[in-house]
């Protein structure tokens, strides 16, 4: 269980907020907060004041993958066997482990045509791509993705639910604007200029967003009762 | 008033494009998987990129402009009022409209990516180009902005506008629809309705493809 009491950091206030396992969606307007809880879930930042804990423990402690929208501020090395391999090696694991365990994610995310290319010269969709290898390569018990959806195609992101899926994390946590992909969560969270206006399962969010541009459009043919 | 790609290619590496295709006035879609061309495509068409053969011209175009993915890349000023003004537009009109009044001196590196990209377009569309080329313009925005936008795009009725997107659910009503498949620039259609009902690469079937249904 994620626990988040009498938080306030930045533009962000929340006063109790718990998250469970499986797949939560964060979503709400442009500055609403998302990525600031993103961020203080990973670790990156620290809370001004309050207290975020996962199983009981800080941030900081949960082996955490990270997909920052932009992967240009994430991404660390020049060549994709690198950058995806680099999780393992700060471990110190084994080069014949690091070798299986990036063949095998590369495989999964169907980007092994990219191993040998420099970061450089891959294209916005590419670098979310190795950056989502790079997340995944140490099954983090906690996943954590920023709005990664808006740069990739529908074939691209199934690729990364089912990456997601092998990966066998216990909480994944990701903003989008895809409201229809948000439907398919275990939990949804609404963000309003820093604070949570809804929180729970999506027929119980959506249902009360009905009307508003955040309602699922493959919905809109049967209303929420 | 057109663009003309004339046996215009591009390598690096393994990744190859070839263009052959006239860009004429109205709102076009260019879409293709992740990596095959759609950013070097923009690139090459407003200029910034040279082709490694083939040749770009632009007739009657006088003026143009590149909306790069990522917003980051245009900043200029070191506060959203400079930025504003750096790109010749209505200061007080683009902050109030965007509701950015109470931050006019904050840098626009503190904003969320949502909140730069919105400021960023916003300036762009406050002036009038002959050729308007977006690439995924659509990314980072909430649900109501890309709804915004799709409107704004869509009153624009001057010159070329060209969008290269991944976007899926929202879009406006396109006139000509343009792929990149197997390292090839396509033109597939000129029929949005028909066209909505038949591309396939992950659309997903029901989405709305337009503003105003």
């Amino acid at each position: 269980m994620i626990e988040i009491t009498a938080l306030s950091h930045k533009t962000l206030f929340i006063d109790h907020l718990t998250i469970g396992e499986g797949r939560t969606f964060l979503i709400g307007e442009n500055g609403g907060g998302k990525t600031t809880l993103l961020r203080l879930l990973s670790g990156i930042e620290e809370p001004e004041s309050g207290s975020v804990r996962i199983d009981g423990l800080l941030p900081r402690l949960i082996d955490t993958g990270w997909v920052n929208e932009y992967p240009d501020k994430s991404l660390l090395f020049s060549n994709v066997f690198d950058e995806i391999a680099s999780p393992l090696r700060f471990q110190k694991v084994p080069c014949l482990v690091v070798l299986n365990r990036v063949n095998e994610i590369v495989e999964q995310l169907a980007i092994r045509h990219l191993l040998d290319r420099p970061v450089r010269e891959l294209s916005g969709g590419e670098r979310v791509l190795v950056a989502v290898a790079a997340a995944l390569i140490n099954r983090p018990e906690l996943v954590l993705l920023d709005e990664y959806d808006s740069h990739l195609d529908n074939a691209c992101c199934r690729q990364i639910d089912g990456a997601i899926a092998v990966a066998g994390s216990r909480y994944v946590i990701r903003s989008t604007q895809q409201m229809d992909t948000a439907a398919t969560g275990d939990t949804v969270i609404v963000l309003h200029k820093g604070q949570v206006v809804a929180s729970g399962s999506p027929h119980d969010v959506f249902c009360g967003l009905k009307g508003t541009p955040f309602y699922p459009r493959s919905w809109r043919e049967s209303a929420c009762s | 008033m057109q663009l003309i790609l004339n046996k215009v290619t591009a390598h690096r590496g393994s990744f190859k494009l070839f263009a052959d295709n006239t860009f004429s006035r109205g709102l076009h879609l260019v879409c293709g998987a992740v990596g095959s061309g759609k950013s070097t495509l923009a690139l090459i068409m407003a200029g910034l990129l040279a082709p490694d053969t083939g040749v770009v011209s632009c007739p009657s175009v006088s003026t143009s402009m590149l909306s790069l993915q990522f917003p980051e890349y245009h900043i200029t000023g070191l506060t959203l009022a400079d930025e504003c003004r750096s790109w010749g537009v209505d200061t007080g009109k683009i902050l109030a409209e965007e509701g950015f009044v109470a931050r006019t001196t904050a840098s626009p590196l503190r904003l969320s990516r949502g909140e730069l990209k919105r400021l960023h377009l916003a300036c762009l569309l406050a002036n009038e180009y002959d050729m308007l080329l977006l690439d995924e313009p659509f990314s980072a925005l909430d649900c109501q902005q890309k709804e915004i936008l799709c409107n704004r795009i869509a009153a624009r009725n001057h010159g070329i506008t060209v969008i290269f997107t991944h976007e899926r659910e929202i879009l406006p009503r396109f006139e000509r629809y343009w792929e990149i498949r197997n390292g090839r620039l396509g033109y597939l259609g000129a029929d949005p309705d028909v066209l909505c009902s038949t591309i396939t690469g992950g659309w997903t079937t029901g989405n709305r493809c337009a503003c105003h249904e």
